[in-house]
C-alpha cells in the first residue's frame, strides 16, 4: 500500500517535474555556474570561475540596496493599498453586484490591460502638454502637479500600478465575501447587530484568510514589478525608480555583466524562499 | 433600500472612471486625427476618424497585425493551458499527500518573484538546437513557466477547497486514483481552472520581453508587433496610431475577460478562501 | 549528469516537433518605422530588381521593435543567431558588437561617397564594420515668431537684459540664434519662462529631454564639448570631472532649477520633448535632426541652425546608423555583395531620395541639392562641427553613456549634487574605459 501511494506521488509530481527540468534545467545549471564565474556575454562559452566575487560585488553596490529598497516599499504601499481599496470597493458594492453582476466585468478592465501599455497610456495621459488630465487641470485650477518629476515619481508609479490592480484585489474579496454564508449573516442580524458591527464581528474574520493570500500576491508583484515603471519612466532620474527587476534587468542586459545579474537573481530567490518557507512553518504552528 | 442602491451606482462609476482613466484616454486618442492629438488634449473628440484604426488593421508586406494576434492566441493558448495540465496533479497530491509541500511548492511559486528574463541566453541557445526558435510553440512553452506559480498557487487552494467528505465517499466506493482525479476532483475545481486559464491567458497574451528575444519574424507575437506601430524613441510617434494599436491589442484579452466574467467571480471563492 | 541526459533527450525530441526554418535569402534585421525604413526598403526593391542579383542571394527585411532593440540584439548575436545575415549598428553600439561581426570591404566608391569622417563613424579597430546609411546629429530649433518680436522690442529688451543679469550674473542683449553661445541659450530659456517672466509668451523658455537614458546624453553632450570636455585626454585618464561638464550640467541644473523646462522633463524622452515644442509652449530646442519634419509640421514659424558655441565654438554630436555582417550569417557572400552595393553613389543617392539622411560628401550632396536641401545643412554641420567623443566608439561606449544618464539626471532632478554624480560617474567610465 504504502509503496504503491509512493509510485502514485511520484506520478502525480512527475509532469510538472518534467517540465520544469525540460525547460529550466539547463538554464538553471548554467545560470548557477555564471553565478559563481566572471561571465560577459563574449565570454558566454568560457566562464572564469570566481567564487563568491559576483556575490561581494552585489552586496557592496548602493544601487543593489537601493533597488531591494525601491521594491521593499513599493510592493508593501501598493498591496497594502490595493488591498484596503479593494476590499472597501468588495463588501461595499457587494449588493449593487448581486443585483447586476455585470458591473464587475467593468471594474476588471484595468488589469487586462499589458502593464507595459499600461506604462505608455500614463505617458500620454500625464503629458503636460499632450495628456487631458494636466489640461484639465490647467483649465480648472491654472496649474498642474509635474506628476513625472521628482518630488511626486515615486507617488505617480504607486498610484498607477495601484489603481491597475486593484480590481484584482477586489475580485478576490468579493468571491471571499459572497462565499460566507448568508445564516450566519441573518443570525447576526437577528441579534440587532449594526452594519459595521456585522462587518467587524462575523465578516472581517472569515474574509482574513483571503486577506493574507491577496496581501502575498499583491506584495510579490508589487516586488518584482518592470513592465508599467519602465515604460513610463525607466530607471529614473540617479536611478531613483530602479526596481530590483529593473536592476537584475539592467545589470545583465545594459550592462553585459552576467555573473553579477545572476547573484543578485540567486541571492533574491534565496530570499524569497526562506520568507515563504518561513510563513509557512509560522503558519503551520499557528493551527495545531 | 433604493436610495443606498444609488448611492452605490456612484461609487461604481467614480471607481470604474479613476480606475480606467488611462484606458479610457487612450480610447479618446485613437478616434483623434495626427492634428488634433496635438492640438487637442481634451477628452472631447472634434473630429472623430477611423483612420488610426484603418493605418493599424490594413495589412501590407510591412505589417500585418493578424499574424500577430494569431500567433498571441495560439502562444498565450499554450502558456494558459499547459501549467494548469502540469499542475493539477501535483496541487492534489500537494494538498491531500503533502508531496513536496515543504520545498517543491515554495520553489516553484517563488519563481513569480524572479525576473525571468536573465534565463534569457540559456533559453535561446536551447531552443536554437531545438528549432524552437521563433516560433509559437516555443514562445508559448516559456510563456507556460511564467504561469506555472500562480497556477499551482490556484490549483492548490482550489483542492483545499473542496470537502474532505467528497473525496472519502468515492474512495469508500472503490474509486482508483485516476477516476478519483479526472471524475470527481477535476469537474469540482472547474471554476478555479477556468480562472486560472483566464489569468494566465491574459499575462502570456501581455508578455513582452520573451516576445522580444525568441522571435524574429514569423512567431512576433502582438505585444511586439504593436511597438512596430510606434517607434517611440525616433522617427515620428503617431499617438494617434499607438493609441488604436492598443485598443486592436487589448481587445482579444478583454473580450476573453468579459465574456467569462462570472466564471471569475464564481470561482475565485474556490481560489481564495483557505490561505 | 542523469539530468542533463534527459534534458539532452528531451531537446531531441522537441527538435522532432519543431520545424526547421528554410533561408535562401539575405535577411537584414533594422529598425521599423521612421524615414529609416522607407529608405531602406527602397533601395531593397532597387537592388532585388536587378537582373544580376541571383535569386537566392535576394535581400528580405526583419524588423524588430525599436523598444529594447539593442537588448535584443545583443541575445541574438551573443547566442550566435543565424536568423539574420545582416544587422544594424550605430557608431555607439559597434564596438559592443564587433565580437560577433566581420569587418567587410566596402565598394572603390565609398571614400568619395561618403567621406573619411562618415565611413570613420562605422569603424572599430580601424576596421570598416558596416556601410553607412544614416548620419544622425543635433540642431538648435527655435520660433522665429517669437525671436524677432523679442529682437524688434525694446522693452523686451530691457527685461531680457534684466532678468540675464539677476540669473547670470551680467547684463546681456538678445541675438540671433545662429550666434547664440550657451549663456544666450540659457538666458532666452530663462527670458521664456513664465516661471522668471510671468509675461512670457510661451510656458517654458525649453524643454530638456533629462529622462534616464543614453540617448539623451547625446544631445547633451554639445554643450560641455563646446567648453572644451571630453570623456578622457589623449593619455586615457577621465576627464570627465572638468570645468567644462561642470560648467555645462551647472547651467543646464539652473533652468531645471527655474523652471525653464518642465517639471516633468526628467522623464522626457524624444517623443515628450517633441510635443512640449509642438504645443507651442517652447520657445527653443536643441533637438535630433530627425525632428525637422514634426517640430516645422506643428510650429510653421520653426528655425533651425546649428547648437550654440561655446568658448571651443560651435559643436554637434554626430553618430551613423549602418548595416553590418553577421559572424554567424549564412549567406555571407549574398550579404557582402549587398553590404558592397549599398556603398556606392547609385545607392546612396536613392536612399537618400527615399527620405534617408545618409551622410554625404559635398560633392555628392550637391547632386540631390534641389530633392534635399536639408542634406546639405547635415552634411555642413557634420564636417565642420561634428565630433565623438574620446572613448565614444569603444567597446564599452554604450554603457557610459548610460552610467552619465544616471548621474547626470540624478544631479538635475536633484537627488544628488554635482561632486557626487561627476565622481560616480568618473568612477564607472574607468572602470568602462580601461
Amino acid at each position: 500500500m504504502a509503496s504503491r501511494q509512493h509510485r502514485e506521488n511520484a506520478l502525480l509530481a512527475s509532469p510538472l517535474v518534467l517540465f520544469l527540468l525540460l525547460i529550466l534545467g539547463f538554464p538553471t545549471v548554467l545560470s548557477l555556474i555564471y553565478g559563481f564565474s566572471e561571465t560577459s556575454f563574449e565570454t558566454l562559452m568560457q566562464p572564469q570561475f570566481s567564487g563568491l566575487q559576483n556575490f561581494r560585488d552585489v552586496l557592496g553596490d548602493p544601487t543593489f540596496w537601493q533597488a531591494a529598497g525601491f521594491s521593499l516599499r513599493f510592493g508593501l504601499i501598493t498591496a497594502v493599498l490595493q488591498c484596503a481599496l479593494g476590499l472597501a470597493l468588495a463588501v461595499y458594492l457587494a449588493p449593487l453586484v448581486r443585483a447586476h453582476p455585470w458591473t464587475v466585468a467593468i471594474l476588471i478592465i484595468p488589469m487586462i490591460v499589458a502593464p507595459a501599455m499600461m506604462g505608455l497610456m500614463y505617458r500620454l495621459v500625464l503629458h503636460e502638454f499632450a495628456g487631458p488630465l494636466p489640461h484639465y487641470l490647467y483649465q480648472w485650477f491654472g496649474w498642474s502637479p509635474s506628476f513625472l518629476g521628482p518630488a511626486h515619481v515615486f507617488k505617480t508609479v504607486v498610484l498607477a500600478e495601484t489603481l491597475q490592480w486593484t480590481p484584482f484585489a477586489f475580485l478576490l474579496f468579493l468571491t471571499a465575501y459572497q462565499s460566507i454564508p448568508s445564516e450566519l449573516r441573518e443570525a447576526a442580524s437577528v441579534d440587532g447587530a449594526r452594519p459595521l458591527r456585522l462587518f467587524w464581528k462575523i465578516e472581517w474574520p472569515l474574509m482574513l484568510p483571503t486577506v493574507f493570500v491577496a496581501l502575498f500576491i499583491r506584495f510579490i508583484d508589487g516586488f518584482r514589478v518592470f513592465d508599467n515603471i519602465y515604460t513610463l519612466v525607466g530607471s529614473g532620474p540617479g536611478g531613483s525608480t530602479t526596481s530590483m527587476s529593473i536592476y537584475i534587468y539592467e545589470t545583465f542586459l545594459r550592462r553585459g555583466e552576467i555573473g553579477k545579474a545572476m547573484a543578485a537573481a540567486i541571492l533574491l530567490f534565496l530570499t524569497a524562499f526562506l520568507l515563504l518557507a518561513l510563513g509557512q512553518w509560522l503558519t503551520r504552528r499557528r493551527r495545531p | 433600500m433604493k436610495p443606498r442602491l444609488t448611492l452605490r451606482w456612484i461609487v461604481f462609476a467614480v471607481a470604474v472612471f479613476v480606475m480606467n482613466f488611462p484606458v479610457i484616454s487612450t480610447l479618446v486618442t485613437a478616434f483623434k486625427s495626427p492634428g488634433e492629438v496635438s492640438r487637442n488634449p481634451s477628452l472631447w473628440i472634434e473630429t472623430p476618424t477611423f483612420e488610426n484604426f484603418a493605418t493599424v488593421l490594413t495589412t501590407s508586406d510591412r505589417l500585418n497585425i493578424y499574424n500577430y494576434l494569431w500567433n498571441s492566441t495560439v502562444a498565450a493558448g499554450i502558456g494558459a493551458v499547459l501549467p494548469i495540465v502540469v499542475a493539477f496533479p501535483l496541487a492534489w497530491a500537494i494538498v491531500r499527500r503533502g508531496v513536496g509541500r515543504a520545498i517543491l511548492f515554495p520553489l516553484v511559486v517563488n519563481l513569480r518573484a524572479l525576473p525571468l528574463i536573465i534565463f534569457a541566453i540559456p533559453i535561446y541557445m536551447m531552443f536554437s538546437v531545438a528549432g524552437l526558435l521563433d516560433t509559437r510553440l516555443g514562445l508559448g512553452l516559456i510563456l507556460a513557466v511564467v504561469n506555472l506559480p500562480l497556477a499551482l498557487m490556484l490549483l492548490v487552494n482550489a483542492v483545499a477547497e473542496i470537502p474532505h467528505e467528497i473525496e472519502e465517499a468515492a474512495h469508500m466506493d472503490g474509486a482508483r486514483l485516476p477516476r478519483l482525479l479526472f471524475r470527481i476532483v477535476l469537474p469540482l475545481c472547474r471554476p478555479a481552472l477556468i480562472t486560472t486559464f483566464i489569468f494566465g491567458f491574459i499575462t502570456a497574451w501581455n508578455e513582452f520581453l520573451f516576445g522580444l528575444m525568441l522571435t524574429t519574424s514569423k512567431a512576433v507575437p502582438m505585444t511586439v508587433g504593436a511597438s512596430f506601430f510606434f517607434a517611440t524613441s525616433g522617427g515620428g510617434v503617431q499617438w494617434g496610431v499607438a493609441a488604436a494599436v492598443m485598443v486592436v491589442a487589448a481587445l482579444p484579452p478583454l473580450a476573453l475577460g468579459l465574456v467569462m466574467y462570472r466564471r471569475i467571480t464564481g470561482s475565485l471563492v474556490a481560489g481564495a478562501v483557505k490561505g | 549528469m542523469k539530468i542533463r541526459h534527459n534534458l539532452r533527450a528531451g531537446v531531441a525530441a522537441l527538435a522532432l516537433v519543431a520545424a526547421g526554418s528554410v533561408q535562401a535569402e539575405v535577411t537584414v534585421l533594422g529598425w521599423p518605422g521612421g524615414p529609416e525604413e522607407a529608405a531602406l526598403r527602397a533601395v531593397t526593391e532597387i537592388y532585388n530588381a536587378k537582373a544580376d542579383v541571383a535569386e537566392e542571394n535576394k535581400v528580405e527585411l526583419l524588423f524588430t521593435s525599436r523598444d529594447g532593440f539593442f537588448d535584443k540584439l545583443q541575445v541574438d548575436l551573443a547566442a550566435g543567431s543565424t536568423a539574420f545575415d545582416l544587422n544594424l549598428i550605430a557608431t555607439y553600439s559597434i564596438g559592443r558588437y564587433a565580437p560577433y561581426m566581420e569587418p567587410v570591404t566596402l565598394s572603390d566608391q565609398a571614400g568619395t561617397v561618403f567621406g573619411d569622417t562618415v565611413l570613420k563613424t562605422m569603424q572599430f579597430d580601424g576596421k570598416q564594420y558596416g556601410v553607412p546609411t544614416d548620419l544622425s546629429l543635433h540642431f538648435l530649433y527655435y520660433r522665429t515668431d517669437l525671436i524677432d518680436a523679442l529682437l524688434a522690442d525694446d522693452a523686451a529688451k530691457a527685461k531680457y537684459s534684466e532678468i540675464a543679469q539677476q540669473h547670470l550674473g551680467k547684463a546681456m542683449e538678445p541675438k540671433a540664434p545662429a550666434d547664440w553661445t550657451w549663456e544666450d541659450f540659457v538666458a532666452n530659456a530663462l527670458y521664456f519662462s513664465q516661471s522668471v517672466n510671468p509675461d512670457s509668451p510661451t510656458r517654458y523658455g525649453t524643454v530638456i529631454q533629462a529622462k534616464n537614458l543614453l540617448f539623451n546624453m547625446m544631445v547633451f553632450h554639445s554643450w560641455p564639448r563646446s567648453y572644451g570636455g571630453n570623456w578622457m585626454d589623449d593619455a586615457g585618464n577621465i576627464t570627465v570631472d572638468s570645468e567644462a561638464f561642470r560648467t555645462a550640467l551647472s547651467q543646464a541644473k539652473l533652468l531645471f532649477d527655474l523652471g525653464a523646462t518642465p517639471p516633468d522633463s526628467t522623464s522626457y524622452e524624444y517623443a515628450e520633448a517633441n510635443a512640449a515644442y509642438a504645443s507651442g509652449q517652447v520657445a527653443a530646442m536643441v533637438q535630433w535632426n530627425a525632428a525637422a519634419g514634426e517640430l516645422t509640421a506643428a510650429q510653421a514659424a520653426t528655425g533651425t541652425t546649428a547648437p550654440p558655441a561655446g568658448p571651443e565654438g560651435k559643436f554637434t554630436h554626430i553618430h551613423g546608423l549602418g548595416l553590418g555582417l553577421n559572424k554567424a550569417a549564412e549567406n555571407k557572400d549574398g550579404a557582402i555583395a549587398f553590404l558592397q552595393w549599398l556603398s556606392t553613389e547609385e545607392a546612396a543617392l536613392a536612399y537618400a531620395k527615399a527620405g534617408g539622411a545618409p551622410g554625404l560628401a559635398a560633392d555628392t550632396a550637391a547632386k540631390l541639392a534641389a530633392d534635399r536641401p536639408d542634406l546639405v545643412q547635415v552634411g555642413d554641420y557634420a564636417s565642420n562641427f561634428g565630433f565623438v567623443m574620446n572613448g565614444g566608439t569603444s567597446e564599452k561606449a554604450l554603457s557610459v553613456y548610460e552610467a552619465q544618464a544616471k548621474e547626470f539626471t540624478g544631479f538635475w532632478a536633484g537627488t544628488q549634487d554635482l561632486d557626487t554624480a561627476l565622481k560616480n560617474a568618473t568612477a564607472a567610465m574607468s572602470e568602462l574605459l580601461k
